[in-house]
């Protein structure tokens, strides 16, 4: 039986031979640049007594001029019925019955969507918003009778949806049947054309967006700080064939041990001990593990609604005079971090890693999320990198071993630009748009230039004054989120030239599987673990 | 080696009826992982041709696998599904976007398999493969595996037991993919070592000195110098000086003691005394014994302590006569002590000292069984020898609710001639933040805090 396929490698089934010594492979080794765009400043630097507005004014001022070019290009020459549209500074200067065209902010009023008076309302203590999946009401879908197109409702003027046009002068409402098949999110910046109707409000013709920016060369960014440096540019240098990277998310690493195992074999295949040797050489070329986030499964310090209520039950069963909001130190459970941490000891000395945070792993829950604490890591420790007075520029911030990045994180690894998040801007994305390709709304994303579009409307996140740092400057070439319910992938491309390898990955805990992308090619492929049932 | 894994397995597979992994048993022989795979299987063959069903094995079979029913995996892969997953309602991107995806056709993704099943479902298994590319034994195990989440055992055990290896070293014999550039630092020290403790006590020491605050280095300066008023007005002084003693932390006031330790360079531990003086000091007049007792022990004290001991001996003065009072009720009540008979004056102020810092101790000593024995002193021919406590602060709360600095003993051999630590262990004992106003009071205080020693 052993004979029936001829690629099998059965040569572990066999009688030991103590004198062929085993081979001992070498991992190939990986090029990585962190940059600190979401790196927050440290401790009494950041403000939270900015106003949020000002991050949408930035965020516009940001993107207006790229928005203006493209929307030029395709609106200079609209014209319908010998009328050609003619471009509007501001939103509120647009004229009934006549043919303009604006750009400015998508902002989109949904009857589900949290709102803060509301909570005060009727609540209060603190925690997390019960999750909806779908901000547009169903009943408003039904009625539409477009069936999930309910979030689009607001053109035929039901109840629900709105979607308006925002920018510093006032608000434009949105209305048209071509709305219907544009993805938006509030926090797009979108160019329109159009004309006011009778109602006031603005019928689009056509839409435009930002589009990808401009993607830097493979080894752009090495290349430039060589140059920098004054080191001499090897613009010829040969670099050796770049491995592959791993990407892996959603661990999921709670207390109880239930649902490890699947841990350890993904440990052992990274490690090259299991597997035959021909898999034992493919393993040795991934250069690196990428953790997109959720590696703990309830360690966010916000308590859900759910650990509250308990709390609040347990402390009326208990009838004890302290209330506890938010965090009870007592309870605090090690078990997930230490197993975590053990985790990744055991795999560094063979591997370098980077971790994002997730939505539940135990760091800021404002995007972006801040690196998880050296602390939390007594014996992965010794592979970070040691602290140090930093700058928020790191300019010589020396690059750990085992990275622990910001979410989202912006890094360049084997030459290419990759631009990862945990998963929460896709997941926020996705309450607002009816349907289910998440793919789609990780390329609507790109187009945007908005790592996450919906902050911050819906999405907590810190309030940049100056510069709203969601915007993507530089097109990445590989985008990947991590705490998808499936593995999903595509390539897409810009208007000059760029491509952009979006990369969906799923939760390990629940999938077992783990994306493996060809630094040269680009090309993920999956590798699932699982145990026989 | 070949037999040593027979043995190997014969003794943990077999008769302790444990489950091992290859990657155990690799760590157990430091053998390279695929070696230890392989003497599995040649354990497993050989032991169940000799008698089947003994051993069970589990195995790890590597491949692509045949696309599975929807309801086991959700993940399958895209080339099945296409790009056809744009479900019912995927609105189509305005124009402006690239081109539809309905029209891309997707890249098949290559799907790898890693899969450990038990060997009772390995033909099963393998069925599911389209290839395999790889199989080997993942663990043995004397009777059926019941749970293979139990597998995790193996590798939580192996963490453990070699936890002190040096992974960059000891992994490659075990054929871990092994990676030239790693980077990592050697774990810093702990924390900073007790001598740099005792050095900060000391610096802290001398600068105390100079004031006249009751600090320890007065109580130092003090119980060096006299002897005899020093109990009762130890008691006071001792009190106030714990008060500012507590309050300083009780890190600071371990450092004294250590501190005290070094400033005696004559290799005689007075952190006893350190503290009576301390405690004596306070405002307590300095009494004439004082002035014998300065001389007596001039040479042993600090610098510090001579200077602090001039100011000591004032207050030393007015408290002697309480002193003598209350001396005489001590004594009765002391049963073993530091003190020196050569001068009552002096033994009884100590006794006081040692009553009341024992007494504070008693307290602890429940608390902490580090107080073995009494003090034993030897009659002092202007000499005492014997064993003698040497204090280590401890805070506790009393009964009162005040915070208590204790100097607690340690036992060290001593000869020599001074005055006995009397005040020293006064100052502890009474570090009590009640004030002692007089003789009365202090005699009251005295007996309150006699009232510390519940057994003596």
């Amino acid at each position: 039986m052993n004979g029936q396929d001829p690629s099998t490698d059965t040569s572990l089934l066999e009688t030991p031979d103590m004198s062929t010594p085993h081979a001992v492979l070498d991992r190939t080794p990986s090029a990585y640049t962190p940059h600190p765009t979401y790196r927050l400043p440290p401790g009494s630097a950041r403000h939270y007594q900015n106003q949020y507005a000002d991050m949408y004014f930035a965020r516009l001022a940001q993107l207006k001029p790229a928005t203006l070019a493209i929307a030029a290009d395709a609106f200079d020459t609209f014209s319908i019925a010998d009328e050609t549209a003619r471009r509007v500074d501001r939103v509120l200067d647009v004229r009934q019955g006549e043919l303009c065209w604006v750009v400015g902010t998508c902002y989109m009023e949904m009857p589900l969507k949290p709102n803060v008076l509301d909570d005060i309302g009727k609540e209060h203590w603190i925690a997390a918003p019960p999750t909806r999946v779908k901000y547009d009401h169903p009943s408003v879908a039904l009625e539409a009778g477009e069936g999930a197109h309910g979030a689009h409702a607001g053109g035929t003027g039901g109840v629900g949806t709105q979607i308006m046009l925002e920018d510093e002068s006032g608000r434009l409402r949105l209305t048209g049947s071509f709305l219907r098949g544009c993805l938006l999110v509030t926090g797009a910046i979108v160019a329109v054309v159009g004309t006011e109707n009778k109602d006031g409000d603005f019928e689009v013709l056509d839409l435009r967006v930002p589009d990808l920016p401009r993607q830097p060369q493979r080894w752009e960014a090495d290349d430039g700080n060589t140059a920098l440096t004054g080191k001499k540019p090897g613009s010829k240098k040969k670099r050796p064939r770049a491995g592959k990277v791993a990407i892996v998310s959603g661990l999921g690493i709670s207390g109880d041990e239930g649902d490890t195992l699947t841990l350890d074999l993904l440990l052992e295949y990274l490690l090259g001990e299991s597997t035959s040797p021909a898999d034992q050489e493919d393993a040795s070329t991934i250069s690196r593990l990428i953790i997109a986030g959720n590696s703990l499964s309830h360690a966010s310090p916000i308590p859900s609604r759910q650990d509250v209520i308990t709390a609040a039950t347990k402390n009326a069963a208990k009838a004890s005079g302290t209330r506890k909001y938010g965090y009870d130190s007592a309870a605090y459970n090690a078990a997930p971090t230490d197993r975590l941490d053990q985790w990744l000891a055991s795999l560094l000395p063979s591997m370098p890693i980077t971790l994002l945070p997730g939505a539940q792993d135990p760091t800021s829950t404002s995007l972006p999320q801040q690196p998880i604490h050296a602390a939390m890591f007594p014996h992965s420790r010794n592979y970070m990198a040691p602290p140090t007075a930093t700058t928020k520029d790191g300019d010589g911030e020396e690059v750990g071993w085992f990275d622990s990045q910001t979410n989202p994180a912006d890094f360049t690894l084997d030459g290419f630009r990759f631009l990862g998040t945990g998963g929460q801007p896709v997941d926020d994305v996705y309450k607002y748009i009816a349907g289910e390709e998440r793919l789609e709304m990780m390329e609507a994303m790109l187009r945007w230039r908005l790592s996450a579009p919906t902050a911050p409307d819906t999405l907590p996140c810190y309030p940049f004054q100056d510069e709203d740092q969601f915007v993507i400057k530089d097109c990445p070439h590989v985008f990947f989120v991590g705490n998808q319910p499936r593995f999903e992938t595509t390539l897409i491309e810009g208007p000059v030239g760029q491509a952009v390898r979006i990369i969906a990955v799923p939760r390990f805990k629940e999938t077992g599987e783990v994306v493996v992308v060809d630094m040269e090619t680009l090309v993920p492929e999956v590798v699932r673990f699982e145990v026989f049932d | 080696m070949a037999q040593d894994y027979t043995e190997y397995l014969a003794i943990n597979v077999l008769n302790e009826q444990q489950l091992v992994s290859y990657r155990s048993l690799s760590r157990a022989l430091k053998v390279h992982s695929n070696l230890a795979k392989q003497m599995l299987y040649e354990f497993h063959r050989k032991q169940n041709a000799k008698k089947p069903g003994s051993v069970h094995a589990t195995y790890l079979i590597t491949g692509i696998r045949r696309a599975q029913s929807p309801a086991h995996t959700n993940g399958v892969h895209s080339q099945e599904d296409g790009d056809d997953t744009v479900m019912q309602s995927s609105p189509p991107l305005p124009s402006s976007f690239a081109p539809h995806h309905e029209e891309e056709a997707e890249e098949p993704v290559a799907v790898r398999s890693v899969l450990l099943v038990k060997e009772e479902h390995l033909e099963q298994a393998k069925a599911t493969f389209d290839s395999v590319t790889g199989i080997h034994i993942n663990s043995l195990q004397a009777n059926g595996l019941s749970d293979v989440q139990s597998l995790t055992e193996c590798n939580r055990k192996i963490v453990e037991s070699y936890a002190s290896e040096d992974p960059l070293q000891a992994w490659k014999q075990y054929g871990t993919i092994q990676n030239p550039n790693v980077k990592r630092r050697t774990q810093r020290k702990g924390p900073p070592p007790p001598a740099r403790i005792a050095k900060d006590a000391d610096a802290k020491m001398k600068p105390l000195a100079p004031t006249t605050k009751p600090t320890a280095l007065e109580k130092q300066a003090s119980k060096e110098s006299k002897d005899s008023q020093e109990s009762k007005p130890a008691s006071k002084p001792s009190s106030a000086k714990a008060t500012p003693e507590p309050s300083k932390k009780p890190a600071a006031v371990n450092r004294q003691g250590s501190d005290i330790f070094k400033s005696f360079a004559k290799g005689k531990t007075k952190p006893k005394k350190e503290d009576s003086q301390s405690s004596a000091e306070a405002t307590a007049a300095a009494t004439e014994p004082e002035d014998e007792a300065m001389g007596g022990f001039s040479e042993e004290e600090d610098d510090a302590e001579d200077g602090a001991a001039d100011v000591d001996e004032v207050p030393k003065e007015s408290e002697g006569k309480s002193k003598k009072e209350r001396e005489a009720d001590l004594q009765a009540m002391m049963d073993q002590e530091d003190e020196i008979m050569e001068d009552a004056a002096e033994a009884i102020p100590d006794k006081t000292a040692e009553e009341q810092d024992e007494g504070a101790i008693d307290k602890p000593d429940s608390q902490q069984a580090e107080e073995p024995a009494k003090d034993t002193v030897t009659m002092e021919n202007g000499r005492r020898r014997g064993r003698r406590r040497v204090m280590k602060k401890k805070t506790v709360k009393d009964e009162d609710g005040y915070l208590v600095t204790k100097e607690e003993a340690a036992w060290e051999s001593f000869s020599e001639d001074e005055p006995p630590p009397k005040k020293i262990e006064a100052a502890p004992a009474a570090s009590t933040n009640k004030p002692a106003a007089g003789k009365k009071a202090a005699k009251a205080g005295q007996g309150n805090i006699m009232s510390f020693f519940s057994k003596k």
